[in-house]
């Protein structure tokens, strides 16, 4: 099972149709969001396979919505990838927020911006790999 | 065999005399006419070599009153020496009951004086030691008055004696939830805290408040001692690093946002160009203009924040202002796809200000209600439009826009350092900035807002001159185009 389609949430703009374009470029379908309510509507729409969602957004945040969808039954599998410009919430710390929501298992990668066409798509190839070799 | 009295007379540990009426010494013990000479001299001759009786002299006490005496005098001996000395007399009568003569007792009281002296001594410095003390010191009672203030502590505090601590410390005048000082009295032991307390003038002030029993010989406590180290500096140094620490993660995370924004400009130029296509090389030109722009104002905010730079004031002429933001924001709104509107009424005039600070301001606060039109996705009809009215004594300059609009707390929050509701894209600094130079202008800023339909800011900047927006008689009025420089 191939991961075609993209929901890409954040709230600028111009990073929605940056990741828009790159992924476009490379064969996946896109759809973007500004903010946690408008991608939880997008996803009943779009039925993602993979969601890259922005850490700080306005309202509830980008680990919010991963909390939110991790314990959604709907949702819980699809593959999720955390973007920030924020250092601290790299890695580790990323963790360590979720460790606060107990059984709620943490981002399938966490891209640190500023973020190359490259990297991005490399991350997405990763997600597909893993998911191959477990099915 | 000798008389045994007149033996412990002549014997006793002290000087013993007895005298006339004309105050002639008509005896005296052995240690006496050791130091004061033999009997049959005057003894105010003996005593003090003088020709006349002593004011206040006690054998002359005691021949007129007819009762024992008590008092303090100083004698000098025949070598020289001063003493000092409890003087007790006592009458001595005849079979009749006539007074005939004054026994005097005198008993050397010099390490007794020099004791005192040395208490008193000791008093004065403790008194002055708790009044030098470089810290605010102050003693309160059960009742919370306050009994003692040292100099420190009046100087900043006011005389504050007899006043409750509430009252000195908070301006209150109802006892705190908390009483430290009442703490102290229930539990019999020291302990440090911190507080925020308030000077006479009003001026806050951070404390490390020691509070400790003072207790009575019965070991009660009867009185609190406080001690206060004044440590404003060190807190608002504090606070300085963390606003420094918050800015640096700040701008860190701003400037990966818009490089993240540039990446994106140029990934649609390049392939854009590689392919031909004129549309998405547009596209990514103008991301890339706009997230150079950004980036530009972001680090004119920040060397703002850097610089709280004192005001330049002249006589602005509010109407060439506007025509500046114009100029600088039409192509930003037109790129947002913003109807940016202007209303300037006739005959605003000048204000006084500094050109370049007030330009700012608006920039920031203008380029606030285009990105929330930018984030109102999907809705047409997207406008921001700035009205100038002069309202004396106001000039009111009211900005609004129907773009995403605000809740509660992201108006509460809107003008503090580092808040920003634009996730990615804000620094927290705009508004923040636009608040301090209205303030530092003597003006105000107003919000009204609601989530959906749009947020209306309304300054207001006085037309008179206020001490800190006093022209400055050696700047020239700017022009227009040397305030846009």
């Amino acid at each position: 099972m191939g991961l075609r389609r993209i929901l890409v949430v954040d709230d600028d703009p111009d990073i929605r149709e940056y990741f828009a374009a790159v992924l476009d470029d490379h064969g996946y379908e896109v759809a973007g969001a500004g903010d946690s309510a408008a991608a939880l509507a997008e996803l009943d729409r779009f039925l993602p396979d993979v969601v890259i969602v922005d850490v700080l957004l306005p309202g509830r945040s980008g680990l919010d919505l991963l909390v939110t969808l991790r314990r959604s039954p709907r949702w819980s599998a699809t593959p999720l990838v955390v973007v920030t410009g924020v250092d601290q919430l790299l890695k580790d710390d990323c963790q360590s927020y979720l460790g606060a929501h107990a059984g709620v298992e943490g981002p399938d990668a966490v891209l640190g911006k500023p973020i190359h066409p490259a990297t991005l798509l490399a991350v997405l190839r990763a997600i597909e790999t893993r998911q191959l070799a477990v099915s | 065999m000798r008389d045994p009295y007149a033996q412990y007379f002549e014997e006793m540990p002290c000087y013993l005399s007895v005298h006339d009426r004309d105050f002639r010494i008509i005896h005296g013990n052995q240690r006496f006419r050791r130091d004061f000479g033999e009997q049959g001299d005057y003894c105010y001759r003996a005593y003090k070599g003088r020709d006349s009786v002593c004011d206040g002299c006690p054998v002359e006490k005691t021949f007129l009153e007819g009762a024992p005496q008590i008092s303090e005098q100083v004698l000098r001996t025949r070598d020289g020496q001063e003493i000092p000395v409890r003087v007790r007399t006592t009458p001595i009568r005849d079979e009749a009951g006539q007074i005939v003569a004054v026994m005097e007792m005198h008993t050397d009281i010099s390490e007794s004086k020099r004791l005192q002296e040395q208490l008193a001594h000791s008093r004065q410095r403790l008194a002055q030691l708790f009044e030098e003390v470089p810290c605010y010191l102050s003693v309160q009672g059960p009742d919370r008055i306050i009994q003692h203030a040292n100099r420190r502590f009046r100087e900043t505090f006011g005389p504050a004696i007899g006043e409750p601590c509430y009252r000195v410390f908070k301006h209150r005048d109802e006892q705190c939830l908390v009483c430290n000082a009442q703490i102290v009295y229930r539990e019999g032991k020291a302990f440090d805290h911190e507080e925020v307390v308030v000077s006479a003038d009003g001026r806050e002030i951070n404390v490390l408040v020691t509070t400790a029993p003072l207790r009575n010989a019965r070991g009660e406590v009867e009185a609190v001692i406080e001690m206060a180290v004044d440590i404003t500096q060190i807190r608002e140094l504090q606070s300085q690093l963390t606003s420094i620490g918050l800015l640096v993660g700040s701008i860190s995370h701003g400037i990966k946002g818009l490089l993240t924004g540039l990446d994106g400009g140029l990934y649609l130029v390049n392939s854009g160009f590689e392919r031909g296509d004129e549309a998405r090389l547009k596209k990514g030109w103008e991301m890339v203009v706009r997230n150079v722009e950004r980036i530009r104002s972001m680090v004119l905010d920040i060397l703002y924040y850097a610089k709280d730079r004192e005001l330049e004031v002249v006589d602005v002429d509010v109407a060439s202002l506007v025509g500046e933001l114009a100029e600088v924001m039409e192509k930003k709104a037109v790129d947002g796809g913003v109807a940016l509107s202007f209303d300037v009424a006739s005959g605003v005039g000048t204000l006084p200000g500094d050109g370049k600070a007030l330009r700012a301001m608006l920039v920031n606060i203008l380029e606030n209600s285009l990105e929330a039109c930018r984030a109102e996705m999907g809705k047409r009809d997207l406008r921001v439009t700035m009205s100038v009215r002069r309202l004396d004594p106001w000039m009111v300059i009211v900005v609004e826009d129907n773009g995403v609009g605000m809740d509660r707390e992201t108006r509460e929050k809107l003008f503090s350092l580092f808040f920003s509701s634009k996730g990615s894209k804000g620094t927290g600094l705009g508004l923040f900035i636009a608040n301090k130079i209205v303030a530092k202008h003597g003006g105000s800023i107003t919000v009204d807002s609601e989530v959906g339909r749009g947020s209306r800011f309304v300054i207001r900047l006085p037309l008179e001159a206020r001490p800190s927006t006093r022209p400055n008689p050696e700047l020239a009025p700017l022009s227009a185009a040397a305030r846009g420089s």
